[in-house]
């Protein structure tokens, strides 16, 4: 019967092989705030953005920088230079986290200076793609994928991943414990006053909460775009930063085997029918109707590969916010935000740029 | 790669496209109920001694006249977007009556059918005054002329019966109609066939019959086209009324009797027999021979069932099931045809291009911004200017969306006009000797605009190919066009699936679809020289006056022909593997070409023209606007010579002030662009251009 029905659905496209996405309606329908937003600093590809005691810390490329000053007209300093890209950034106090592309935490600062956590239980952190402390001794590592590093995260989508886990990291002793594995790149760590933790899994586009016991509960699925990091919301709630949308064409895709394999094998990855983190750059990229040039205009709802989105979520994680950079923008790519006293930054891969969106809290 | 083999074997081997093609015929209405008709002859001949016998075929096909003309009648009732069910009724009246006039009255033999068409007409006057002018329901008003014509027949023949049946005179000409036959054919199926002949020519041909067609496809229009519908509608139901009279006459002819279950149930049969044969209950969808193959199905499934031995209770029961199963199929199939038809008619076939070159700094088609800052003509002024042209003047001509040619005003080209309307998006332009402007239509085929800005049809049609399903006589979409010293006009049809705007469909397909065709102005006469060309796209003639070059859209490459001279007849692919997708070729002032990239090569697409079943499934679940396309974002002009080298390469590397290129023309050391899709025309400044140089001049003034 099962196998019937899996036949019924790849003819009619139906079930699993459905390639609908879910529209940007309700509470996610489309604005221009993140276009509108101001740019206050320009980097290559900006991304996870954490605040310190001495000003907002992002990573870019290989490097960390600060902020320095107040948020807006705010001058780049270099805090760090390592020898691989920086991939995840967690702070608390005076101490930093550092996940890199080659594998691997390491702690900068703080009393736990200098240590570098490559594996847990035996198992390579190839792909720490979100960190958050939960107390300064104790950091929570979302591991992207056991398969893949960061970077290769297209990979690890067409290859529909489910290696993801999430590890309570101790500091001093080195010990940790895996919360959860078997989990579609999970992006977005954000700890709950209760002592659960709330995970983006990007692959499955959907947000899901992790309990003490280690009970996984999906709170938000059906996300018409792919969840990325999870920051607090003073509001209450959680602000997540979509950083591609999801796309029925890469849902086709990511049912045709032979086609991505070859993909996979014979085209360079800038290239693939993929998400995006920048417009398109290149004659090379594939091109989907929708995104034409008709009287040398891109329609704002083309289909694109890379949009900016950033959607806030109540206390009961319902989507009450969003703010968009459409597929005629510039400003995609949004993989980190953090909330500030001048308002929303968000980090652009797209625009290359830390661009401050005023925001206040409605109610 | 053993599926890619064998992708490419059934893609060259299944005609896949086909099917859609056959989906998209008109005929293809009549498939199903002449494939009911094989099935239910196939499934009771074997059942039934001697189906195919003489003396039993002749007893059928008598009957089946007789059904033939009451299905004739209701067939364009229907077609009128009524129903008749009185049909029935009026046979047993005109049967009872016949009878009368003929045995009871003793009237002559010749007189008596008038007398049952008049009664029979009548009726359906009745009916078509209620239905026609006072609007009443069909279904209802004929039911209870049904009900009525029925009681009185009940009636009548309760009371004379007998009289009715006694036979009292003689007549040869009676006896004719009865069992009569005509070298084998029995009269009643005779009579029926000529009928149905002049029924088809009424509707096919005649306006009375078009207006019914008309009325049956839209009431409200065709009142508002002027069609007077009461009058027309009345019409139908006195017709129907009369042929089902005449099946009476042929009825008491042949058994000269009239019993109480005469006609009972002929209206079932009349309409299983008009929607088995697809006949739209709708109205407007219909045809003679539609009702001719329901009929017969009818016919034969009756005949068989009462040699079977089932009892006749079975026989409706088996008809009425029937004509559940055909409404259905009716309503589904006009509801979901053009559905299936979007579905197959795309039809992916396997291509496989070369390896795209490596674009560098080094490549000869190195990016750059050299377009970045061309001049702009028009900007939101035009729409969709594929190609433009300049005349000696300096007056720059472009083709528009709205099917309009325009015309720029020299020399700074700030105002314009509407030179000529055609209708059509016009799209390759060129001059000939004289200074006519000729242009390829999508749509209509080639023009000509004289100097007078008269408008002349040159050439919409080219011989039809043996084996083409779709009609490919007719120009579909003529894209570039160029003219022969000797006033040949060679021009491209980019494809004969496709129309203009869905272009891109047909990249999608990459199938050779497209052609080269010639039009020769001493005699007139249009021939396609080149078939089964991958979106051919521009013409140029090249400086020797006996060939030509031609690129090939979709397969990214350049070819020359020649036409004339020693090398007559024979094609040569000069560029084999482009980078990008050419578009229009046109002359460069130092003896080379100028070639316009529409878009480039993503490997993406490359790789999905290898596998054409991964594409027909995107074209089956993805929605249109989602479908992965070439990446016509980004486009450039190249400048080569005839041998297919790279001289010269202009970009504008982001695509923003001229973001697609189809078309480009020298004039006076300035290159001017075009775009299909674009709202403005480009002009450069081209460096070391010779400053005089005019395309008229080069085809017209040199020796």
């Amino acid at each position: 019967m099962g196998t019937l029905a899996r036949l019924v659905d790849y003819i009619r496209g139906g079930g699993d092989h459905s390639i609908s996405v879910p529209p940007f309606d309700g509470a996610l329908r489309p604005n221009e705030r993140i276009e509108q937003g101001t740019i206050v600093a320009s980097a290559p590809a900006p991304d996870n953005l954490v605040a310190t005691p001495g000003g907002i810390v992002f990573s870019s490329g290989r490097a960390i920088l600060a902020c320095s000053g107040a948020v807006a007209g705010a001058g780049i300093t270099t805090l760090q230079q390592y020898p691989t890209a920086v991939t995840a950034l967690a702070a608390t106090g005076d101490t930093l986290a550092v996940g890199l592309d080659t594998g691997g935490v390491s702690i900068r600062g703080g009393a736990h200076d200098g240590r570098s956590f490559a594996s847990v239980d035996e198992r390579s952190l190839n792909c720490p793609v979100a960190l958050t402390f939960e107390n300064p001794g104790t950091l929570i590592v979302a591991n992207g994928s056991a398969r893949h590093a960061a970077g290769e995260w297209k990979r690890d989508l067409l290859e529909r991943g489910t290696t993801g886990s999430v590890w309570r990291l101790d500091l001093a002793s080195g010990r940790a414990a895996l919360l959860a594995d078997g989990l579609g790149f999970p992006y977005g760590l954000l700890p709950l006053a209760d002592g659960s933790i709330l995970v983006a899994e990007s692959w499955r586009h959907r947000i899901v909460r992790l309990s003490r016991d280690g009970r996984l509960e999906p709170v938000l699925r059906d996300l018409a775009a792919y969840p990325g990091r999870l920051a607090p919301c003073a509001a209450g709630g959680a602000w997540v930063a979509m950083f591609a949308p999801r796309r029925r064409l890469v849902e086709f895709v990511l049912r045709e085997r032979e086609y991505r394999e070859r993909m996979m094998a014979e085209i360079p990855s800038d290239y693939w029918v993929s998400p995006a983190l920048a417009p398109m750059q290149s004659f090379l990229e594939p091109l989907q109707g929708g995104t034409l040039k008709v009287l040398a205009r891109l329609k704002p709802w083309a289909p694109s590969r890379s949009y900016g989105l950033i959607v806030r979520l109540d206390a009961n994680y319902r989507p009450v916010e969003s703010l968009h950079s459409r597929g005629d923008g510039t400003r995609h790519g949004i993989r980190s935000v953090l909330e500030t006293a001048d308002g929303l930054l968000a980090a652009s891969a797209g625009a290359n740029a830390l661009v401050l969106i005023e925001h206040s809290h409605g109610g | 790669m053993i599926s890619e083999t064998l992708s490419r074997w059934r893609s060259r081997l299944l005609p896949g496209h086909i099917v859609g093609e056959i989906l998209s015929k008109s005929w293809i209405d009549n498939a199903i109920p002449f494939l009911m008709l094989v099935i239910s002859v196939a499934v009771l001949s074997p059942k039934i001694p001697d189906f195919f016998a003489a003396y039993s075929l002749q007893d059928n096909s008598r009957q089946l006249g007789e059904l033939l003309l009451v299905v004739l009648g209701e067939t364009v009732v229907i077609l009128a977007g009524g129903i008749d069910l009185s049909v029935g009724a009026v046979f047993a009246i005109a049967t009872f009556a016949s009878l009368g006039m003929f045995n009871a009255l003793g009237w002559p033999a010749w007189v008596v059918p008038f007398g049952a068409l008049a009664i029979g007409g009548l009726i359906g006057l009745v009916n078509g005054l209620l239905i026609g002018y006072l609007r009443l329901r069909a279904f209802l008003t004929s039911l209870v002329t049904l009900i009525v014509v029925r009681a009185i027949f009940d009636t009548l023949s309760l009371e004379y019966q007998i009289a009715v049946s006694m036979p009292t005179q003689k007549s040869a000409f009676w006896d004719f109609l009865g069992g009569g036959a005509v070298s084998g054919l029995p009269v009643s199926l005779l009579i029926a066939v000529v009928l149905g002949a002049i029924v088809h020519v009424t509707l096919t041909r005649i306006r009375l019959g078009w207006h019914i067609q008309a009325i049956g496809g839209a009431r409200r229009s065709a009142y508002n086209a002027g069609i007077s519908v009461g009058r027309t509608v009345c019409l139908t139901y006195v017709l129907s009324g009369m042929l089902a009279a005449g099946a009476g006459v042929l009825y008491a002819a042949r058994l000269g009797a009239a019993s109480s279950d005469t006609g009972v149930g002929l209206e079932v049969s009349a309409l299983t027999a008009a929607v088995l044969g697809g006949i739209s209950l709708g109205g407007g969808r219909g045809s003679v021979v539609k009702g001719v193959l329901g009929a017969i199905t009818v016919t034969v499934i009756q005949t068989s069932l009462i040699r079977l031995g089932l009892g006749s209770g079975a026989g409706s029961l088996i008809l009425g099931l029937l004509l559940l199963v055909a409404v259905a199929i009716d309503v589904k199939w006009l509801k979901n045809r053009l559905k299936v038809l979007a579905r197959v008619y795309v039809s992916p076939g396997y291509l496989a291009l070369p390896k795209a070159e490596h674009i560098d700094e080094r490549s000869p088609y190195a990016p750059n911004d050299r377009l970045k800052d061309v001049e702009l003509i028009g900007l939101g002024e035009v729409e969709g200017p594929e190609d433009v042209i300049l005349d000696e003047e300096g007056n720059l001509y472009c083709g528009s969306r709205h099917g309009d040619i325009i015309r720029f005003f020299a020399p700074d080209h700030k105002r314009w006009e509407v030179y000529a309307h055609i209708g059509g998006h016009p799209l390759g332009h060129a001059f000939d000797r004289e200074g006519n402007l000729l242009v390829c239509v999508s749509g209509m085929g080639l023009y000509k605009i004289t100097r007078d800005r008269e408008v002349v049809k040159l050439s919409d049609e080219t011989n039809r190919s043996l084996l083409s399903v779709i009609d490919d006589s007719r120009m579909r979409l003529a894209d570039d066009l160029d003219i022969a010293p000797d006033g040949r006009i060679f021009f491209s049809e980019a494809t004969i699936r496709f129309d203009v705007s869905e272009w891109m469909i047909d990249a999608l397909e990459a199938r050779p679809n497209g052609r080269i065709i010639c039009y020769d102005p001493r005699t007139s006469s249009t021939r396609t020289i080149i078939p089964k060309l991958l979106f051919p796209n521009g013409v140029c003639m090249a400086f020797d006056g006996q060939s030509f070059l031609f690129a090939e859209t979709v397969g990214c490459r350049i070819s020359r022909y020649w036409f004339d001279g020693p090398r007559a007849g024979q094609l040569e692919v000069i560029m084999p593997n482009l980078p990008g997708y050419p578009d229009n070729i046109n002359r460069a002032s130092d003896g080379n070409y100028w070639c316009a990239f529409v878009g480039m090569r993503a490997p993406t697409f490359d790789l999905a023209l290898r596998m054409p079943g991964f594409r027909k499934r995107m074209v089956e679940r993805v929605p249109h606007d989602d479908w992965m396309y070439p990446n016509m974002n980004f486009g450039c002009v190249i400048k080569f010579d005839i041998e297919g080298r790279v001289l010269d390469c202009l970009w504008d590397r982001h695509g923003v002030n001229h973001p697609m290129i189809t078309s480009m023309r020298e004039h006076r050391g300035y290159l001017y662009l075009g775009g299909s899709l674009n709202n403005r025309i480009g002009r450069l400044k081209l460096g070391n251009a010779d400053p005089n140089w005019t395309g008229i001049g080069s085809y017209w003034r040199t020796a």
